[in-house]
């Protein structure tokens, strides 16, 4: 079959327009959700109640399918009183999918810096937050970001989700394109290959961003 | 709580619905996974192999499925795959088919960094023992790299099962699609979706708490410095 390529030239435009709203929803829910992660990371690490709350947090974003916790945020919050716009709820579940996960990298690794570095900053005279501010953080650069570029990647192809709440974002502009001309093979195939151009992208920032943060390391 | 339910127990038969859902789920996630590690294992030989093109097309795979998300992969298998070839193939089909394409790009990574954890020395004493190439990897390299590789390759297994639920965009009448399916006729969402959430979140949580088990065994039974 050929591929009518004035539907693709129709279609670009349209799914472009889709594309500016899932870059909005990743550009304000993934650095929400890695803030959301530093705090469940340290409550994680502290001996308090929030230990098994952020525990627990972990383990339902682990378990359960974005689709499912979408559709619960959507359809099912507003019984409760909680409704919400479908921009607010994927926002929202960006941030909680994002946070659970970062949260899991984060402890990881804090895990690999030694716990005697922790120690001798403490002996030093150095409070916790000093300690891990000083010498803490600025090791964790190196291990972070390499599955962060990953979950970033990850958070931003699976906003293709929120097209079941009717969110105008790319995935459901496609539907609409895909409804209205048939055009499967040309329609999907362009917004796919958006999709791909943006990941490999979003990749080739990750990469640059390690051997930035290697060669910082080395220098010091 | 009987009431949080619904009056007339309007619930029970999406609680029937759930069964047949979940073993839907479960066992096409299943049939998916075994022809993803398949293909991993293909495309794994093909990424060794000395031909060039062979390596680059790998290469492509990858990172077209990495880079695109699992929905468009689910409508490019219903949709748009049977508009190429001029075929009709039926949901489920398509699913799998989409699940295991999607499943076999991530697997091929966790074999090679597996394989990158053997000893080149393993494949120089597998020829110097007068193996052939295709020897060396049915005897010598695959088990090894296969049995390392099970614990990354369960934790893949339930982002797996969780991508299976996008299944329901195609209409397969898996959990995910029964969970929708019954909020259209009863509009109790917050009940059927946390029941749902609840099944998945349990048999998620059981097949992460075998993959911690099989991590110890296999780290305990590897030589130490791996």
């Amino acid at each position: 079959m050929a591929i009518d390529f004035s539907i693709v030239r129709e279609a670009v435009p349209v799914l472009l327009d889709g594309l500016r709203v899932t870059a909005l929803v990743s550009a304000i829910g993934i650095p929400l959700g890695v803030v959301a992660g530093i705090v469940a990371a340290y409550a994680a690490q502290s001996r308090t109640f929030l230990k098994p709350v952020a525990l627990a947090y972990v383990e339902l974003v682990r378990n359960i399918p974005y689709l499912i916790l979408v559709y619960l945020s959507f359809f099912g919050l507003p019984k409760l009183g909680i409704g919400a716009s479908a921009m607010t709820v994927a926002i929202g579940c960006t941030v909680f999918y994002t946070g659970g996960y970062f949260s899991e990298i984060l402890r990881a690794a804090l895990r690999s810096v030694p716990r005697g570095q922790t120690q001798a900053s403490l002996s030093l005279g150095m409070t916790f937050w000093q300690t891990q501010r000083h010498v803490i953080a600025p090791q964790l650069f190196g291990y972070v970001t390499p599955p962060t570029t990953s979950l970033v990647i990850m958070m931003f192809k699976d906003s293709a989700i929120f097209s079941v709440m009717s969110l105008p974002e790319m995935t459901y502009q496609s539907n609409l394109l895909t409804a209205n001309t048939f055009a499967y093979v040309e329609v999907l195939g362009t917004t796919a290959l958006i999709y791909w151009i943006c990941s490999v992208l979003l990749a080739s920032v990750g990469r640059r961003l390690e051997t930035a943060i290697g060669r910082r390391a080395r220098h010091v | 709580m009987l009431n949080w339910f619904g009056k007339g127990g309007v619930i029970a038969p999406f609680l029937d619905g759930v069964v047949s859902g979940t073993a839907l789920t479960l066992a096409a996630s299943a049939c998916a996974f075994v022809i993803g590690l398949a293909l991993g294992v293909v495309l794994l030989l093909a990424r060794m192999s000395p031909f060039g093109p062979l390596r680059a097309l790998v290469v492509l795979w990858v990172s077209l499925i990495r880079g695109t998300p699992a929905l468009i992969h689910m409508l490019i298998a219903y949709y748009m795959v049977p508009a190429l070839l001029n075929i009709s193939i039926s949901p489920v089909t398509a699913g799998i088919a989409a699940l295991a394409c999607n499943t076999s790009a991530y697997i091929v990574e966790i074999l090679r960094g597996s394989l990158g954890t053997i000893s080149w020395g393993q494949r120089a004493a597998g020829y110097a023992l007068g193996m052939r190439t295709a020897q060396v990897w049915r005897h010598v390299l695959l088990p090894q790299m296969i049995y390392r590789a099970i614990p990354p390759l369960t934790s893949e297994f339930t982002l797996l099962l969780k991508a299976s639920s996008l299944m329901s965009i195609i209409a397969v009448p898996e959990l995910a699609t029964v969970a929708r399916n019954a909020t259209l006729q009863t509009d109790l969402p917050l009940q059927v979706f946390t029941i749902t959430a609840a099944v998945y979140f349990l048999i998620l949580f059981c097949i992460s708490a075998v993959s911690r088990v099989c991590e110890r065994r296999v780290s305990r039974m590897l030589p130490h410095g791996h």
